[in-house]
């Protein structure tokens, strides 16, 4: 018997926690947020319980502002998969117009991504959520268990984690708690490009380079992709041949100058690169350690 | 058969070649056949292996060596780097070799504009100009925009005897210096013959430069029409820009679209 090459012990593993999490909660859903950590998660839930559809729903928690090819790509592929999607935006949001330039980044993030996603939870009552994130993204999720509980509120406390030993899981859980569960927290940037590349995954165009529009803002190159971004007098996106890392709202999503248009050359550019893909984020810069604070009040 | 067409190092190889095949015992009309070569050339490597072993059969090499050449000083690279950032005073688009030459020989810096294009190709300022006329008969989307889009534009205002550019905006990214110290920024122009008009900017150029480029084209040719194929902007965005063009009917902009102008050649 020959040995499992890592992506598939990680693929293992991973399949492993989504088998587990259905035989132990009620009401899981998975959040699908339109990435390519969600496309490999889709992909690993469709395997886990295959022939059968994935047991839950997937949840998409828009915030308005996403790249408009991901909107194409999320309808496309939740009428290909046959699964339910859910869509949620936080009507509050909605009725005060919150957006990212003119209340910026931070509450941007805090009423539409986090509110957006505890109303979205309390509404269907679920009480476990599939994320995609990787441990090798930011420092907060580097130390965040696999099953990460969160109280009633949604809330998250660092210092009270439970042990995985063994990759054994402690799933029980008081009236009222949720648990988010990253089954791609011990896969890295490039282990998700391969496994992309290996299982054929589509992924949104976004992710390869390509000539777009584009402004500089605080020395991230911002893609202008549609009539609601605010330009400075006189000023003209240039056509640059960018890709992105990562994929979140529009105007905080950095893209990096790449010539990398094909899987290979994607994966050969990760082979060189020495930096998270979370540095194109405008929300992680927030203030220090953003990222946990958010986390603590119940972000993804 | 005339070896004047080949480059030095094809020369070499069947130069190289000759000299084998005479070793096995071929004629020089032989050998000149399937080396691809005049009986001349031949004989003459053949002399050469005789006197001078398998080292002196290669040709030496054509032309200067790089570096040998005459090179710009240092007040002369500064001079030329800040002139670059201006807007030339003659009512050129942007800066040509030949009017950066005499600008610089102005204020005591005589240099020729070879000894500029050299120093514009060496910092990666000298950009190709779009291989267009190799769309029309090319079947892709690239090809079909060609037909359908640009050529029937410049046609027309060739025939009205109006001027045609090219042109586009890039970030130059390839020097070593840190961006503080260099625009990264260039604006350029091919005209007639593919002559190159160029200007660096240190930050993305502004819709009042573009205008101001684009009112230079035209009154160039102030009664006739002026077509520009442009790269690497997105006029879409800029209602100044859009104003400015309904106000100059005689002047098509025509952008060049993502994927179809990427490097020198589709």
């Amino acid at each position: 018997m020959t040995a499992l090459t890592h992506l598939q012990k990680l693929e293992a593993e991973s399949i492993h926690i989504m088998r587990e999490v259905v035989a132990e909660t009620e009401n899981p859903v998975m959040l699908y947020s339109v990435g390519k950590d969600s496309a490999v998660m889709l992909h690993l839930a469709r395997k886990a319980f295959a022939p059968a559809p994935p047991p839950f729903p997937l949840l998409h928690v828009d915030t308005r502002w996403k790249f408009r090819a991901m909107y194409t790509f999320r309808d496309n592929m939740a009428r290909e998969m046959g699964m339910d999607l859910l869509v949620h935006i936080n009507p509050e949001g909605v009725e005060k117009d919150i957006n990212p330039f003119t209340h910026g980044s931070a509450i941007h993030t805090d009423v539409m991504k986090t509110e957006g996603l505890k109303q979205a939870l309390n509404q269907y009552g679920f009480d476990a959520a599939f994320g995609g994130a990787r441990r090798d993204e930011e420092k907060s999720r580097a130390k965040e268990r696999v099953f990460s509980f969160r109280t009633a509120q949604h809330r998250w406390d660092p210092k009270n984690q439970r042990p995985e030993l063994w990759k054994l899981y402690n799933t029980r859980k008081h009236k009222g708690e949720s648990i988010r569960v990253f089954p791609l927290s011990n896969w890295t940037e490039l282990d998700i490009w391969q496994y992309i590349y290996l299982q054929d995954i589509p992924i949104v165009p976004l992710y390869y380079a390509a000539e777009r529009p584009v402004v500089e803002r605080d020395g991230a190159l911002i893609m202008v992709d549609d009539d609601r971004m605010p330009l400075k007098p006189g000023e003209v996106p240039m056509m640059r041949k960018v890709r992105f890392r990562t994929l979140g709202c529009y105007p905080l999503t950095g893209a990096i100058e790449s010539q990398a248009d094909t899987l290979p050359a994607i994966i050969q550019e990760m082979l060189l690169t020495r930096t998270s893909e979370r540095q194109g984020r405008v929300i992680d810069h927030d203030s220090a350690a953003s990222m946990e604070k958010k986390k603590q009040e119940g972000y993804f | 058969m005339s070896t004047k067409h080949l480059s030095p190092e094809v020369l070499n190889e069947r130069r190289l070649e000759a000299v084998r095949l005479r070793l096995d015992g071929h004629t020089v009309a032989q050998t000149a056949a399937r080396a691809g070569l005049s009986a001349p050339t031949v004989s003459a490597a053949w002399k050469a292996f005789r006197e001078g072993g398998w080292t002196a059969v290669p040709v030496r090499p054509r032309g200067r060596k790089t570096g040998q050449g005459g090179t710009l000083d240092v007040a002369a690279q500064q001079v030329l780097c800040a002139r670059l950032t201006m807007t030339p005073d003659s009512g050129e688009p942007a800066w040509s070799s030949r009017g950066l030459a005499d600008a610089l020989s102005e204020v005591g810096h005589p240099v020729s504009a070879r000894a500029i294009d050299h120093w514009l190709e060496a910092r990666d300022l000298k950009p190709e100009p779009l291989a267009l006329t190799a769309l029309a008969r090319q079947r892709s989307s690239a090809g079909r925009w060609y037909r359908q889009q640009v050529q029937p534009v410049l046609e027309a205002v060739r025939k009205a005897g109006g001027g045609v550019w090219q042109g586009g905006v890039r970030v130059t990214g390839t020097r070593s210096e840190p961006a503080s110290v260099w625009p990264r920024y260039q604006l350029y122009l091919h005209g007639k013959r593919g002559v190159l008009h160029t200007r660096c900017l240190w930050a993305p150029p502004a819709a009042g430069e573009y205008m101001a480029l684009f009112q230079r084209l035209h009154d160039l040719l102030p009664d006739r029409p002026t077509a520009l194929v442009f790269q690497g902007a997105y006029f879409q965005a800029s209602p100044e820009i859009r104003r400015w063009l309904e106000a100059h009917p005689d002047f098509y902009l025509i952008n060049v679209p993502p994927g179809h102008g990427t490097g020198s050649t589709f």
